[in-house]
């Protein structure tokens, strides 16, 4: 299964994305989700799940079940968009509290085995040079500790440029 | 010299980033001091004009996924649609993260001189700090001693460069302890009685979720 995590409003969505596969899921802004509080139940009480009462309240385990991961995002700062950036915040039970040392950093134990692909898409018309190369630090992150083996960070000016192997998914 | 703090834990109770914000009023007491919590996106106007008139604004907050959490971010976005009608302000960040490394905070640190650049701020400095759950079982020891060392020293640092208005080379510490040891003790003495308080069995704590019920549904 591939993910695909987005920014994109809904209306513009479906037309840049008018056949999106079936086993691609699809994880858009519905205007409810909520912010983690840091408060580890996902780990400690329900774990592997996160305790929110929401529609996105199961993260982990989609990421347990993916293999590709789409992310387009508006870039901010040299990161995501607040709710791409709320949906990982979200997504830590895929992980364990617990820790190892990789590149002579801690970093936390793998839940599952699955081996993850992270290809980025951040779009904006004013990203510096320096947003790029924080940006590019994120994913490099991010692929670390969610253990993805292979990543890619593009940037592009609007969402028009959007390689046609994206919307092809 | 008005100082402004914001809180950037989302925690509803004591939080590492109330703690080093704890660390740091006494150095600058004499000043006139605001901390404003945003764990709820709802502080008033007044409250926004206060921050946008202050002279330094100091951020607390917790690494989440490498990066400044989605709460905060939604707060500077806020805060850069609002604007800053004065322009003559520093900003400063106290990052603490639950790895073990200060050093992992650096992308959190870049993104917020990036924000300072868009909103057309001054940056100031970031001190970085690891080990975060580990910082509050440390707070009966003195700044500057034992495992306290390290953070002590950064915190100093931290109030010498706010007096004077400076800016300065970000500071990443790690608490005065091995790091082997904090990682044994991290999953004895925290993460499994966590788990025990709440019911949870060590296995059940490692435990791999497959929802059944899961349907490859849209959102």
């Amino acid at each position: 299964m591939d993910i695909l995590i987005h920014d994109i409003d809904m209306e513009q969505f479906q037309l840049l994305f008018p056949k999106a596969d079936k086993r691609l899921h699809i994880i858009s802004d519905t205007g409810n989700i909520r912010n983690c509080i840091g408060c580890f139940g996902c780990w400690i009480k329900t774990p592997g799940k996160c305790v929110l009462r929401d529609e996105y309240n199961n993260m982990g385990v989609i990421f347990a079940q993916a293999e590709n991961v789409f992310i387009i995002s508006r870039c901010y700062y040299g990161g995501y968009s607040p709710f791409v950036k709320n949906i990982l915040d979200r997504s830590i039970p895929y992980l364990l509290p617990f820790f190892k040392i990789m590149n002579n950093e801690t970093h936390h134990k793998r839940r599952y085995k699955n081996n993850l692909q992270f290809s980025v898409y951040f779009y904006g018309d004013k990203i510096t040079i320096q947003e790029r190369k924080t940006a590019q630090d994120l994913v490099k992150a991010n692929a670390l500790n969610f253990n993805a083996k292979h990543y890619q960070t593009t940037f592009i000016r609007s969402l028009e440029e959007l390689p046609k192997e994206v919307i092809d998914i | 010299m008005k100082v402004s703090f914001i809180n950037g834990s989302p925690k509803l109770g004591t939080s590492t980033s109330e703690l080093m914000i704890t660390y740091l009023t006494p150095f600058i007491k004499e000043n006139e001091i605001s901390i404003y919590n945003i764990r709820k996106m709802d502080l008033s106007e007044m409250q926004f004009g206060e921050i946008t008139r202050s002279e330094v604004l100091i951020f607390a907050f917790p690494l989440y996924v490498d990066s400044i959490p989605s709460h905060l971010l939604r707060f500077l976005v806020e805060l850069e649609r609002r604007g800053f009608p004065n322009k003559n302000i520093i900003v400063y960040s106290i990052i603490n993260n639950g790895f073990f490394e200060g050093k992992q905070n650096h992308i959190a640190s870049n993104q917020m001189k990036n924000w300072c650049k868009s909103v057309g701020l001054t940056w100031g400095q970031t001190i970085g700090v690891g080990a975060g759950e580990m910082l509050p079982y440390l707070k009966n020891i003195s700044l500057g001693q034992g495992p306290n060392k390290n953070i002590g020293r950064a915190v100093q640092e931290l109030d010498d460069n706010i007096m004077s208005k400076n800016t300065a080379k970000d500071l990443f510490v790690s608490p005065n302890w091995p790091r082997f040891l904090w990682k044994i003790q991290s999953s004895l003495y925290f993460w499994y009685p966590l788990g025990k308080k709440n019911g949870v069995k060590r296995s059940r704590l490692k435990e791999k979720v497959m929802d059944k019920e899961y349907d490859n549904k849209h959102f």
